[in-house]
């Protein structure tokens, strides 16, 4: 967990893969990138066997991207599509078995806070809607309850799309898919409204056709994780396989799903909003001056 | 044979929007050279495609045709293409990339 784990062991440069040899020469570790910056250095994330065309490989690439410290980052997953790209990533990933994913990163949040103080740490979860919302419901609010201070991301892409398009408790209210052929009987879970309930310092909601926004998002997400309390992200990431979307109107269904139905959200608390302003001089959270208020 | 992105170099070097950048699905496909554009006496540099990466989903059309309005992706097919970037090609520098541009088709 520190830059050495990126560098070369002595003698075997000229043997490593081109791939590691641009990530240890010209990868973001150790330095500030941001997502204009894309294309011109090694991304942390690799190739991967996800489908042409997903926005949820988009949107784990701008968060990976975001990470403030990707070199003391340790991500999360479960079962689902997700995982086939954050683990060919470069930063080191845990396999929480199905619907375990909150529980483990709640021992390695407490385990890294133990062994490593005041220097951060972070830990981030990515899981689909049916490992979160359905499978690992319980392990996920109880972490939420637990006020354990590691980042949740869930990629809301509204169905089961790894196996075969089984409706799961974020599918609207009323969607045919291929298994099932009846429609949802019954609503789109509120997470949103049970991560406020629960204790969640930080609740935003997120469509990739925004890359700023996302890194924006994601940044804020795992710093108040640092400290002030859990976190949690609502991500859009259609699945254009199972909702039968032609890879290149991708976008054009984010933006009309964003518009529709999944527009951008914040929510913070107000120690989450101090700690912000005064750790990490986020200016839109600074008190305002005197003289402005007397004016206003 | 398979559909590539394909960037038209004189149509990007004169916007530098860098969109199709940020709106590939796959890591390092669409890169970018801030010296493209300058041997042909263009303003700014050019992205390209690393086309052993690119798995045509042609969402970077999209996003040049409808969000930057620049119309310089096309999908081509890969053997159309007498020279492209591929990966193992690619040289990354401090603060952009370049490539050596070779047959995309070898043999």
């Amino acid at each position: 967990m520190s830059l050495d784990y990126v560098k070369f062991s002595p003698g075997f440069e000229r043997f490593m893969p081109k791939e590691y040899r641009d990530m240890v020469e010209h990868g973001p570790f150790g330095k500030k990138v941001t997502v204009s910056q894309m294309g011109s250095f090694k991304e942390i994330l690799e190739e991967h066997p996800m489908c042409a065309g997903c926005a949820m490989t988009l949107f784990i690439r701008l968060a990976i991207i975001s990470f403030p410290n990707p070199e003391d980052t340790i991500t999360v997953g479960t079962a689902g599509c997700g995982r086939l790209a954050i683990s060919q990533a470069a930063i080191p990933f845990v396999y929480g078995n199905y619907g375990d994913q909150n529980g483990v990163a709640s021992g390695l949040s407490r385990g890294l806070r133990l062994r490593f103080g005041d220097q951060p740490k972070d830990v981030v979860v990515m899981v689909g809607d049916g490992g979160m919302a359905d499978i690992g419901f319980s392990g996920t609010l109880h972490s939420w309850f637990r006020k354990e201070k590691f980042t949740t991301i869930m990629l809301d892409n509204e169905v089961y799309g790894n196996t075969g398009g089984q409706e799961s408790g974020m599918t609207n209210q009323g969607a045919v898919l291929k298994m099932a052929p009846l429609g949802k009987k019954f609503e789109k879970m509120d997470m949103l409204g049970m991560a406020k309930i629960a204790g969640c310092a930080y609740v935003a909601t997120v469509v990739p056709n925004n890359p700023r926004r996302v890194e924006s998002v994601i940044k804020k997400a795992v710093l108040i994780a640092r400290e002030v309390g859990p976190t949690y992200i609502q991500a859009y990431t259609s699945c254009n396989i199972e909702y039968a979307i032609p890879t290149d109107k991708v976008m054009e269904d984010a933006k009309t799903v964003e518009d529709d139905r999944y527009k951008f959200s914040e929510y913070f608390t107000d120690e989450a909003k101090q700690f912000l302003a005064d750790r990490y001089g986020y200016k839109e959270f600074l008190p305002k001056p005197a003289a402005a208020v007397t004016q206003a | 044979m398979y559909l590539v992105a394909d960037i038209n170099v004189e149509i990007c070097a004169a916007t530098s929007c860098k969109l199709c950048t940020q709106f590939c699905p796959e890591a390092n496909t669409i890169l970018y050279n801030n010296e493209a554009g300058k041997e042909k006496g263009l303003k700014y540099g050019s992205a390209y495609v690393a086309v052993d990466r690119c798995k045509g989903c042609a969402q970077c059309v999209w996003v040049c045709d409808n969000m930057a309005k620049h119309h310089a992706i096309k999908m081509v097919m890969i053997d159309q293409l007498p020279n492209a970037a591929l990966t193992d090609n690619v040289i990354y520098g401090e603060k952009s990339t370049t490539a050596l541009l070779t047959s995309p088709v070898v043999g």
